[in-house]
């Protein structure tokens, strides 16, 4: 399961597994963001190339207006995704709040 | 998911096959419908055999993501309608061993599939490509064979612990 939303101004939270089958709906929810937004991935457990496809999507969009999204406490399953696919070059990410 | 009991691993992977508490020769397999809606069942299933099996839980999650990249894979381009995929799941002194056999498909070898330039920047980057490309990172071997008779597909991956005896 995934589980995504509004956690104050800027900040989305995610949690579960972003995975195939979840990407779509992380999809539909991160097409409603706009400007610079933090990603509070500290509950997020899994991702595949589905959901880092999700991420790219967001980022390329949010960088065409002079915005952009940030990750926040990445689990080490995720940052080791996040550094095989070279994502950890293309995202701002901080440690956990 | 139609759960199997223990099923004889397949001959190329049968020369290591022993379960590292109980020395079996077996497999755990099931079969999943190619579809999306599949990848929670496969993901319970690896679990599962994981906790059956004493398997180191740090392997879960690199092992789960290659067993996704690969089943959807053969979601998005095994056509339509055909036979459940079937994924089996072997401990091995030192590592674990998982194979997911296709039915009804066509030729194509995911270990010759183009490597991704990690390194271009973000107007560079698209997202096709990355799950093999995670899947050759995550795991310690990656293998494909084809029956061109029964136009079956059968892809391998291994994870074994540093030094634990890769072949």
């Amino acid at each position: 399961m995934m589980t995504i939303e509004a956690a104050g101004e800027g900040v989305v939270a995610v949690a579960g597994r972003l995975d195939a089958a979840q990407a779509p709906a992380a999809e539909v929810f991160l097409n409603g963001v706009q400007g610079t937004v933090t990603l509070d991935a500290s509950r997020l457990d899994y991702i595949s190339s589905a959901g880092l496809g999700v991420l790219l999507k967001t980022q390329k969009r949010l960088a065409g207006s002079g915005g952009k999204l940030r990750l926040r406490g990445l689990s080490k399953p995720v940052r080791d995704v996040f550094a095989y696919s070279g994502f950890d070059q293309i995202f701002e990410i901080e440690p956990a709040a | 998911m139609q759960r199997g009991s223990r099923t004889q691993q397949p001959a190329d992977l049968r020369g290591r096959a022993a379960n590292a508490k109980s020395r079996s020769s077996e497999a755990d397999s099931a079969r999943f419908a190619p579809q999306i809606g599949s990848l929670m069942p496969l993901m319970v299933f690896a679990a599962e055999v994981f906790a059956r099996r004493g398997l180191p839980p740090e392997w879960l999650a690199p092992v789960q993501l290659a067993m996704e990249e690969l089943f959807t894979n053969m979601v998005k381009y095994g056509g339509e309608r055909r036979e459940p995929v079937l994924v089996q799941i072997a401990v091995s002194p030192g590592g674990v061993e998982v194979t997911l056999t296709d039915h009804d498909v066509a030729h194509f070898d995911v270990t010759q599939a183009p490597a991704v330039d990690i390194s271009r920047p973000l107007h560079e980057r698209e997202p096709g490509g990355l799950g093999l490309h995670l899947t050759r990172r995550l795991v310690d071997r990656l293998q494909y064979s084809y029956d061109p008779q029964r136009r079956e597909a059968r892809i391998a991956f291994r994870k074994w612990q540093a030094g634990g005896g890769q072949q």
